[in-house]
């Protein structure tokens, strides 16, 4: 059956609106496809036959996972793995030169920056997720500062204000970054598949193709391999 | 989707209360002599007169009835058109009909005599 391009639009922000009141995947494909069989019989428009998709899912009251709050958990994982990251690549330079990690006012104050929009989370949570938007600017914002944060670095410890040990901070962010991972990783397994949106026309039970297992994974492992991978270039910029 | 019952309501749509208010009851007569699907619940309440009942109205009300255990769902391919999901009732959601059906009766025969020009002039309790 072909959709169209509006109605896309529609029954994407029909199923973001049913993953944040975390209904479960097969729900989320049942409601979809009897909403697709309607569209099919009456060829009215998704907007008219259903009205808003946030007002409908919340009419469908559709029964939710067990595990609450999944949007929200993978939110907040992944801007404080970014936050992880980004004090990891400022000591990992610093501690490959072998020299202390410098820190200035200005620098410090555009690395509190991710800081605070992290901290301000919960305030533009729903929104962020809802609009996109919000998201992709916090996001941006975290990778400005923390790029901006390294053109105002100290050259000499007489312009720091501060001169830490590397070697602890790039550590302790590393740890917190592996720490993330694991913990999504372990709550990825736990769900198993409970969030995979069936078709419930599909024959037979849902089979998870190798990319749908090995994504999730890697998406939890993210902020590491990019850590790796950003380390492996620094040593190779200083040697 | 047009209407064929001459018992339709003035200017096409009835007061959305009373649709409220008697949908759940009506749905579950729609499914009363078998299994049926979305698009044919709407057009059956449409050809008997009571109205368009858009998809946004019935499918969460089907979906609160499942829950509660009056009906049960199964989906089946379709041949030519769109795979569609069958509401079939249960026996509880058969009792339940008949239970509001006959709740209903009884309520529209007090309003009907209440609304009646026969009725007794007004009574004022002392």
């Amino acid at each position: 059956m072909t959709v169209i391009p509006s109605d896309q639009k529609w029954f994407d922000d029909l199923v973001m609106e049913l993953r944040l009141r975390q209904a479960q995947g097969a729900a989320i494909g049942d409601a979809v496809a009897s909403a697709r069989e309607l569209l099919a019989d009456t060829g009215q428009s998704a907007q008219e036959a259903f009205g808003l998709p946030r007002d409908y899912a919340a009419a469908l009251e559709l029964p939710i996972a067990s595990d609450r709050d999944l949007v929200r958990w993978t939110v907040w994982m992944s801007l404080l793995g970014l936050l992880a990251f980004l004090l990891f690549t400022q000591t990992a330079t610093a501690w490959a030169q072998g020299e202390p990690f410098l820190l200035s006012p200005p620098q410090l104050a555009l690395l509190s920056a991710p800081a605070v929009l992290v901290a301000c989370l919960p305030l533009y949570l729903s929104a962020a997720i809802r609009k996109r938007w919000p998201l992709v600017l916090a996001v941006l914002l975290c990778a400005v500062t923390g790029a901006l944060s390294a053109v105002v670095a100290p050259a000499t410890r007489a312009e720091a204000w501060l001169a830490l040990d590397p070697a602890p901070l790039m550590i302790g962010s590393a740890g917190a970054m592996v720490l993330f991972s694991v913990m999504s990783t372990i709550r990825t397994r736990r769900r198993g598949d409970i969030d995979d949106i069936v078709d419930p026309l599909a024959p037979g039970p849902a089979r998870r193709t190798v990319s749908a297992r090995v994504i999730p994974v890697l998406t939890d492992w993210l902020f590491p391999i990019l850590a790796l991978f950003t380390l492996g270039q620094i040593l190779l910029l200083v040697r | 989707m047009n209407g064929s019952s001459q018992h339709t309501a003035p200017g096409g749509e009835w007061p959305s209360d009373w649709l409220r208010a008697t949908l759940g009851m009506l749905a579950l007569r729609a499914l009363e002599s078998g299994p049926s699907y979305g698009y044919a619940i709407i057009a059956d309440l449409e050809k008997h007169g009571l109205g368009t009942i858009t998809g946004g109205t019935l499918y969460p009300l089907l979906s609160r009835h499942e829950a509660a255990g009056m009906l049960v769902t199964q989906w089946r391919a379709g041949e030519a058109g769109p795979g569609r999901k069958y509401f079939t009732l249960t026996d509880h959601g058969r009792s339940e009909l008949e239970r509001t059906r006959a709740d209903w009766a009884r309520f529209t025969d007090i309003s009907i005599r209440f609304l009646g020009a026969e009725r007794p002039g007004k009574e004022i309790p002392e």
